[in-house]
């Protein structure tokens, strides 16, 4: 049976993560789930190597970008 | 150890590193559980191939991605509501201890029951589930005087009506000849763990890498 890693259904999650509360969030990373219960349990088995007090995850779709690297701000 | 042989041979890089974390999260626990048992005054069994009272389910490698993914989601989850039952019981030791377990568990859960939506394995649902009702046990024997005596939150109705809510609708299983079932190694059918494996656990298979005399 094939699986493959990205297909129609599966969306890209980013990590943000903070050691203290007294820090902000930060990005550690991203991963690729069909869903948001496989994206946790992935979020937390590749980033947790770390001892963060919060770790969330966000779709990346949910990103609203005002602008990028290069671009100037409008 | 079965999680730990699909770290490098899972679907995805993601399923990759959370088959070596789900494995190492296992071997914690089983640490955590033998010294809590220590501790209870259970007495150490030799290591011998005989003694190993795993589920005949792990007895060899699976061969496709679905047998570990039944394993993730059937199985994982009856060894999660042993720990819960544990946690919830009136054993103080354990009452305190297994509570980090079954927040790790929980992830497995969420992996376990993602990918078998994904991955449709009646069969090696079946399989994974019959396996743990068997390691359950029968009604009337030890986990339900265990839970009578308050030890255990849940008796073996519960267990298994706990599971099913879990793992969602799954094929009836043939029934169980009981009258085979061993309450030590908890299983029906005779035989165990491979060599090959038994051998890593046991660390036979680092000795044959040490230098001579060391």
């Amino acid at each position: 049976m094939g699986f493959v890693r990205v297909h129609a259904d599966v969306r890209e999650y980013e990590v943000f993560a903070r050691k203290t509360r007294l820090e902000p969030l930060r990005q550690v990373g991203a991963v690729v789930a069909p869903d948001d219960e496989l994206a946790m349990a992935y979020a937390r088995a590749t980033y947790d190597e770390e001892r963060w007090v919060e770790m969330m995850i966000v779709p990346k779709a949910a990103i609203i970008q005002l602008w990028a690297p290069g671009e100037a701000e409008a | 150890m079965r999680y730990a042989e699909w770290c490098i041979a899972a679907p995805t890089l993601e399923a990759d590193i959370a088959a070596a974390a789900m494995g190492l999260d296992d071997i914690g626990h089983s640490r955590v559980l033998y010294g809590s048992l220590r501790e209870l005054g259970t007495p150490d069994v030799p290591d011998e191939p005989g003694s190993y009272a795993n589920v005949a389910y792990l007895d060899r490698p699976w061969s496709d991605w679905t047998e570990f993914v039944a394993a993730n989601a059937v199985l994982d989850s009856g060894f999660t509501l042993m720990i819960e039952a544990l946690a919830g019981g009136n054993v103080e030791v354990l009452r305190s201890r297994l509570k980090k377990m079954l927040q790790e568990e929980r992830y497995h859960a969420m992996h376990g029951r993602s990918w078998l939506r994904e991955s449709r394995a009646p069969t090696a649902v079946e399989h994974a589930r019959r396996d743990a009702i068997v390691w359950i046990g029968p009604e009337g024997a030890d986990v339900d005087d265990l839970h009578r005596k308050g030890i255990l939150s849940m008796g073996v109705q519960d267990f298994r009506r706990r599971l099913d809510e879990q793992v969602g609708a799954v094929p009836e299983s043939a029934s169980i000849d009981w009258k085979a079932w061993d309450p030590i190694r908890r299983r029906i059918n005779p035989g165990g763990i491979d060599e090959l494996t038994l051998n890593m656990l046991q660390g036979l298979a680092e000795k044959r890498y040490m230098p001579a005399g060391a």
